[in-house]
């Protein structure tokens, strides 16, 4: 049986002082503005975390819209900073704990723009670019016109990163994705080896073409023209 | 006319509650700290009564009307700490 394909209709990224080629749905600012959120919200989440919400803020300006957020390590400065302070018996800072949770920025990001639709936060161990897909198969199968799908990703804090596979860099894309609108993307079997994608990868794929593969997953996925 | 340490919980406020749009002028002494005025949130409270206890060694019931009281505006929680500090 074919599983339904998916279309993209329209994206956005962020690539901290990376080389957008003259795209302009690429910001390359190191911090973003985050615009899109109050100041009072925005102090609560990280750099990735305010990219994200503004790529949002364009590809979902109605707020109705279906939400994916994709991450591998989510926001883990917060996280070990939290598991720093219990080491020591320290109190916990509640605005940390609050949200160092996996769904925090989609969270933040809900409260601000007033978007009540479901929301997905999802680690998937490296192969966060197949759960994105697989996970709005579904959803869209089940009859949303679209879904925007994203992920995000910042190096882990120096004193973890022997313990995770290199960063290629910060970075986040948000993908509206539906069943019949917009650029085919097309899944084959794959064979080939290497590191997952991050979201540089996915980034370059957006703006480059060609093929983009989950060694996890043995699927590759090439964008329609 | 703010005191000297009117002025040291400002800066607490601003640093511990990371508002970072925010200056030590923007902070009026008589006006509500939470939802009005400054409008911090609960999150707030749990973190605020959390730097008191750290900088101040002040132990507050989290969820009492006096806490409340406490909590109104900076002129009131100046003077909770004036009366409670043990550091």
């Amino acid at each position: 049986m074919n599983s339904p394909s998916l279309h993209l209709q329209d994206w956005r990224a962020w690539l901290p002082d990376g080389d957008a080629g003259g795209d302009t749905r690429i910001a390359t600012d190191t911090r973003p503005g985050g615009r899109s959120l109050p100041a009072m919200l925005r102090r609560r989440v990280n750099l990735a975390g305010r990219a994200v919400a503004d790529l949002l803020a364009e590809l979902d300006p109605d707020a109705d819209s279906i939400l994916l957020h994709a991450s591998r390590h989510g926001d883990g400065e917060r996280t070990l900073e939290l598991l720093y302070a219990l080491a020591e018996d320290a109190p916990l800072s509640p605005a940390r704990f609050g949200l160092s949770v996996h769904n925090a920025v989609l969270g933040v990001y809900s409260i601000a723009s007033g978007n009540r639709r479901s929301l997905q936060a999802i680690a998937a161990g490296g192969d966060e670019l197949a759960a994105l897909f697989s996970e709005a198969r579904g959803y869209l199968a089940e009859g949303a016109p679209q879904v925007i799908a994203v992920f995000s990703d910042v190096p882990v804090p120096p004193r973890f990163a022997d313990h995770a596979p290199a960063s290629r860099g910060a970075a986040a894309l948000a993908m509206r994705l539906s069943l019949d609108n917009g650029r085919a993307i097309h899944e084959s079997p794959w064979q080939g080896g290497g590191d997952p994608p991050q979201p540089v990868d996915v980034i370059a794929w957006l703006r480059d073409g060609g093929e983009l593969g989950s060694p996890l997953r043995g699927r590759a996925w090439t964008l329609a023209p | 006319m703010t005191t000297e340490l009117e002025l040291e919980l400002k800066q607490l406020i601003i640093d511990t509650l990371e508002l970072e749009d925010v200056t030590p002028e923007d902070i009026d002494p008589d006006e509500p700290l939470f939802v009005e005025g400054l409008g911090l949130d609960s999150i707030d409270a749990l973190e605020l009564g959390l730097a008191l206890q750290k900088r101040y060694g002040i132990q507050l019931e989290a969820d009492s009307e006096e806490t409340r009281r406490h909590f109104a505006n900076l002129r009131t929680l100046a003077a909770l700490v004036e009366a409670r500090r043990t550091q």
